[in-house]
């Protein structure tokens, strides 16, 4: 049975295509609301039979319309009446639940539905563990309450109606009668709550008119884009769309949203996921960068807390809000085991500046963002020897990976074999040197404070030596996947050349391998750049991270070429993965199969639970930005386009920042087509 | 509740105190605003408010106005304040409950010590050569 997902912030609904919820322990569909589950029952029957679907109706993100006839058969049956389901997300749920009579007599109906609730944390049902607390549920005239309670820990959820039902232990019923081609309607609601929740949600769910409102309003800031190619546009406005789905507000960002990781499991703050994502779509959607900068540097690390692997200045992995977190059976209250997202907070601080010249939120983060370059120097540098390590501390329930290849065994040597721990993967050393370079320009230009500049500049001159010696694999021409603790390359040739790229800690001599790696035939795929080289002992094309194209990998990539000037290089896998996004109706999955195009002709979707991911909804909008070689230059936007033929006429018009508004105009004229 | 041996008699004021001869938390440097801690003990409420005026750090036992309120048993109060206990993980579990201004008292919980048993790693304990 098809899945069907609606959602506001991190309340959502998963259900089947008849609108009806019957969760098991480890299946995970209901109403979720801040990592925990609300509802994991909700059946409808007419006169003790099920109902079948006709058609499902997606309104808007928070809104579905399910469209039902008596009866499961796969024939259609001219049905006498028919229902309609129409569902919005806000504050739990609320169901218009219509009922049609198409016959010339009237009719006398029982309409139930089955209502429970295991209020399973969502880590629960990740991992099928059982319920510590006590549960209840009082039925009375006007309302259900199905509850949940361990120690002050509460949960509860209420089931009305707008029409008088009878309410029982597992549910409710309702006798009708309706007149012959008349019709019957009642208002459901079920409201999520429970002691001490009211503040965790500290802004109640809008309801769905101040919603629409402000997706129009969201649509209606972003640039436009023009172009001669309809499925771009398609594209464009899709990442729009379900950004505006995936904006999430914490309760701590001052009523401002940022980008949360996926939807529905990932509706939260992830650093990582957040701070990427923001920077993809900082000429579309500045007030993202914003909010994700504030949120963040709220929560920013204050004390040595080895469960939580939390260090003074580290920047926030993820947070969690359900019972496992609240007991302390998991760590993400919030968890701090990622060894990137500190660097790239900084490069984001000063990314956004240069777009926006928000000068008083920099100012405001002058605190926050030497404490994350403290934490460079004083935490992450594990063997002393100037480069980010990571290692967790919380051995049962942390990260073992803390970059964003996260699985198991992302990083190898060439052999295959796994280095030990601690590691420091290459890209972590040049988000540091970025950091570093980043924040002696905010030092001089906004903090005004010149002996950190220049301290800065030398320490990001100093790494670079360093790196470009210690990690440069001299018989391959590329840049080693991580060193090992004795200081060894671990050699395998991974994607993450692309990231050294973009973070600029590419001396230009070595630039010119690293590029004919990245666009060679081990590590492009004609659709993209591959996680890891085919050829390498781990490679596998659907591998998690040791094969797959990940459409946010490319981005950064294509950013990267633009940067050292491989302008060409950067339109052949923009325009590689734009054609991939056609085949996915402009959705990009998190990663598809490494297969080389010219055999398999479509991209081979890796199966993942979240769709839409926060950065692979960005990655469309980073590659016009690269196509398009928009850059802030002071006061000004410069474009410098550089655009595949296949394209057309490009017009990025109403692009905010610093300047104001500006439009970019491009056509493609670079045949990528040939090469690989 | 009475104190375990080799903890202070009154953790929470020993804290309070603490805050206050600090006076200066260059963290707190941008973060203006008024926290009072309802500490219940039993049918007694005692108060505490501490205040942050660009990281000049107050502590009085009154005070009418306040941005944010806690409400905490004093138990959970005494483990907070020596690192025992996690204020988020308190306030998800609905052990206390705040009122008002949520983005300060994140700001706030900065002055909270770290669990005793921590270990640190990387140039805060051994610096680089």
């Amino acid at each position: 049975m098809s899945e069907v997902k609606i959602l506001d912030g991190n309340t959502f609904v998963v259900s089947d295509d008849r609108g009806d919820i019957e969760a098991s322990p480890t299946d995970a569909t209901g109403l979720f609301s801040f990592d925990t589950r609300f509802l994991s029952r909700w059946v409808l029957s007419l006169n003790g039979e099920r109902l079948g679907a006709l058609s499902v109706d997606d309104l808007q993100y928070f809104e579905t319309r399910f469209f039902l006839v008596p009866g499961t058969g796969t024939v259609y049956i001219d049905a006498k009446l028919s229902v309609i389901r129409r569902r919005t997300v806000g504050g739990g749920f609320q169901e218009e639940l219509t009922i049609l009579n198409h016959d010339d007599e009237a009719i006398a109906l029982t309409v139930r539905i089955d209502a429970a609730c295991d209020f399973a944390d969502l880590f629960e049902v990740k991992d099928a563990l059982k319920k510590k607390g006590r549960y209840s549920t009082r039925a009375g005239r006007r309302q259900l309450v199905l509850g949940y309670e361990r120690e002050t820990f509460r949960r509860e959820t209420v089931v009305t109606a707008s029409e008088a039902a009878r309410f029982d232990q597992k549910g409710l019923t309702f006798t009708v009668k309706i007149a012959p081609h008349g019709s019957w309607t009642t208002d459901l609601d079920v409201a999520v709550g429970g002691g001490g929740f009211e503040a965790i949600r500290a802004s109640r769910g809008k309801r769905k008119q101040t919603m629409a409102r402000s997706l129009q309003k969201w649509l209606d800031e972003a640039p436009r884009l023009e172009c001669d190619r309809q499925p771009l546009k398609a594209t464009y406005r899709r990442s729009l769309v379900d950004l505006a789905a995936l904006r999430f507000a914490p309760p701590v960002a001052g009523g401002l949203s940022l980008p949360a990781a996926g939807l529905p499991w990932f509706m939260t703050m992830f650093g990582r996921d957040s701070i990427f994502t923001s920077l993809q779509a900082l000429p579309f959607a500045p007030e993202l960068a914003a909010a994700t900068l504030r949120a963040l540097g709220q929560w920013q690390g204050s004390r040595v807390d080895d469960f939580r692997d939390e260090d003074p200045g580290r920047i926030l992995h993820e947070m969690r809000y359900g019972e496992m977190t609240a007991f302390e059976e998991r760590p993400h209250s919030p968890y701090y085991g990622c060894a990137d997202a500190t660097p790239l907070y900084v490069v984001l601080l000063d990314e956004y500046e240069r777009w926006t010249g928000d000068r008083k939120l920099v100012r405001g983060l002058e605190y926050e963002a030497r404490a994350a370059l403290d934490w460079i120097d004083d935490y992450a540098d594990l063997q002393g020897n100037g480069y980010v390590w990571y290692r967790r501390r919380n051995e049962k329930t942390g990260l073992e990976n803390q970059c964003w290849k996260d699985s198991w065994d992302s990083i190898s040597y060439r052999d295959g074999t796994l280095p030990g721990f601690p590691r420091a993967t290459c890209e972590l050393q040049g988000y540091a040197y970025d950091a570093k370079v980043r924040a002696a320009r905010l030092a001089r230009v906004v903090w005004k404070d010149p002996v950190l500049a220049d301290r800065l500049d030398q320490e990001a001159a100093e790494l670079k030596r360093r790196f470009n010696r210690d990690f440069w694999v001299e018989r391959g021409g590329y840049f080693a996947l991580a060193l090992d603790t004795d200081g060894r390359q671990v050699d395998a040739l991974a994607s993450n050349n692309g990231h050294l790229l973009w973070s600029g800690i590419v001396d230009k001599s070595k630039a010119k391998s690293v590029v004919r790696h990245l666009l060679g035939p081990r590590l492009f795929s004609g659709w993209g750049v591959r996680t890891l080289a085919e050829g390498e002992g781990r490679y596998n094309p659907i591998g998690y991270h040791v094969g797959t194209v990940w459409p946010f990998d490319n981005s950064f990539i294509a950013w990267g070429l633009r940067r050292y000037g491989f302008k060409q290089e950067a339109a052949q896998v923009a325009a590689g993965i734009l054609d991939a996004a056609e085949f996915f109706e402009g959705r990009l999955p998190e990663a598809f199969g490494g297969y080389e195009r010219s055999v398999t002709k479509y991209p081979v979707q890796y199966p993942t639970a979240c769709s839409p991911q926060a950065w692979s909804t960005g990655t469309p909008l980073l590659l016009l930005r690269t196509m398009l070689g928009l850059e802030p230059r002071g006061d000004d936007l410069i474009v410098d386009p550089a655009l595949p033929s296949g394209i057309g006429h490009v017009e990025l018009l109403d692009i905010p920042g610093r300047w104001g508004r500006r439009d970019a105009f491009g056509r493609g004229r670079l045949d990528v087509t040939a090469r690989s | 509740m009475t104190s375990k041996p080799n903890t202070p008699a009154d953790p929470i004021a020993d804290f309070m105190q603490g805050l206050a001869a600090r006076g200066h938390a260059p963290s707190l440097a941008r973060t203006t605003g008024t926290v009072r801690f309802e500490v219940v003990d039993g049918k007694r409420t005692r108060r505490w408010v501490v205040t942050s005026e660009q990281g000049e750090i107050t502590v009085s036992r009154t005070g009418a106005r306040a941005d944010v309120v806690v409400r905490v048993p004093r138990p959970l109060c005494e483990q907070l304040v020596q690192g025992k206990a996690n204020p988020t993980a308190a306030f998800l579990r609905g052990a206390l409950v705040i009122e008002g201004n949520l983005a300060l008292l994140v700001l706030i919980q900065r002055l909270f010590p770290a669990p005793a048993a921590a270990r640190t790693t990387g140039r805060a304990t051994a610096k680089r050569p």
